[in-house]
């Protein structure tokens, strides 16, 4: 378990901020304003990144490198070539701080968590002004949140779109808690 | 024809004739300068002299910095001199910050972009819309002159004058318009 280098925080910036707005910041900012106050850091434990209290890290520092699973919230994961892949665990965070949105109706709830694309006959609302390819977090109509992907149209250019047209690429859903539960967490 | 040299006191020549003088110990000289032995050292007296003769220093090859093969080095292997070894973490809430910062500033600078170049995508696909309804329209015009026009063309003749003309061509010419018939006539 290590912190991250300057190469590997911006990689990981750079991945979180297609899907945050400005609010972003508030992740790493202290919980409050004591001069030693608790915050929250991002951990390397193999190649996961974990978002994690920094006072857990510290305990965690205890455990052994191969008796540690996972400790906080798993954002994703490293690639070999040092790209980073967000999880699908990295989905309250996006959510609380997300950008823009898609709100799916209940007849595409389903064909999303099962890993389809949003098709726009299945849209409910729209966040406005969303350029395209720009990351967006899935809600149902009654604002959970289902997963994220990528905008396949600008707003614009989708409301001329035919029903069947896909208008959002999907990177990840809650169906995959099931579906990768075997490397989601391990391995 | 060697230069001769006059001696004016034989006895001179050996200083100043007090004995263990500077002049009386040195090396008898008859006068004759003669070439110096290759072998002899010649003593340091000036300043300049001195700093000519200073040894220089000889560098050894890793004092120069010179690479053990005379061969490129690849990236990753090269060591920078004087760098800490390994990662440089980044932990502290200061630089987290900046770096999300600089992050962010160049993420949004993208979207903007984005939307400047979909809005300006969107105002000339409106542009190119309207003219191509206009053209339509145009278009539509046109053939609708066209088609008056020609309705208009066909229907001349069965207007008042145009069929009293020919009503009148009719009546006028009436049986005549037939050309007579011709008739064979035999001699009877």
């Amino acid at each position: 378990m290590r912190p991250l280098t300057e190469q590997e925080t911006q990689t990981l910036f750079a991945k979180l901020a297609n899907y945050t707005g400005a609010s972003l910041k508030n992740l790493i900012a202290p919980l409050d304003d004591s001069p030693n106050a608790d915050r929250y850091v991002f951990r390397l434990v193999r190649d996961r990144v974990y978002y994690v209290r920094l006072s857990i890290a510290n305990l965690a520092s205890n455990v052994a490198r191969e008796n540690l699973l996972a400790l906080g919230t798993c954002l994703g994961k490293f690639s070999k070539t040092g790209k980073f892949r967000l999880h699908i665990t990295a989905l309250p965070i996006l959510a609380q701080h997300a950008r823009y949105k898609v709100w799916v109706k209940s007849n595409g709830e389903m064909p999303f968590l099962y890993g389809g694309n949003i098709v726009k006959a299945h849209v409910g609302r729209w966040s406005e002004d969303c350029p395209e390819h720009q990351g967006v977090v899935v809600y149902s109509m009654n604002d959970t949140p289902l997963g994220f992907g990528v905008t396949a149209r600008s707003t614009a250019e989708a409301r001329r779109l035919d029903p069947t047209g896909i208008v959002c690429f999907r990177q990840a859903d809650c169906g995959e808690y099931l579906r990768d539960e075997d490397t989601l967490f391990a391995g | 024809m060697a230069p001769t040299r006059t001696v004016k006191n034989k006895h001179a020549a050996n200083g100043s004739g007090i004995k263990n003088s500077k002049a009386a110990r040195g090396p008898q000289s008859d006068g004759i300068v003669k070439p110096k032995k290759p072998g002899t050292k010649p003593t340091p007296t000036s300043v300049k002299q001195l700093t000519k003769k200073k040894k220089k220093k000889v560098y050894t090859e890793k004092e120069l910095g010179i690479p053990q093969l005379n061969m490129i080095t690849p990236v990753g292997v090269e060591k920078p001199k004087g760098k800490k070894k390994g990662k440089v973490f980044v932990d502290d809430p200061a630089s987290m910050s900046t770096i999300l910062a600089i992050v962010q500033a160049e993420k949004e600078g993208q979207i903007e972009s984005k939307m400047i170049k979909a809005r300006q995508l969107e105002e000339i696909r409106e542009a190119r819309r309207i003219e191509a309804e206009k053209k339509e329209e145009e278009r539509k015009n046109k053939l609708e002159e066209t088609k008056e026009g020609l309705r208009k063309k066909r229907k001349r003749p069965r207007t008042g004058d145009d069929t009293d003309a020919i009503v009148k061509e009719a009546s006028v010419t009436g049986s005549k318009a037939k050309k007579p018939k011709k008739r064979v006539a035999f001699a009877e």
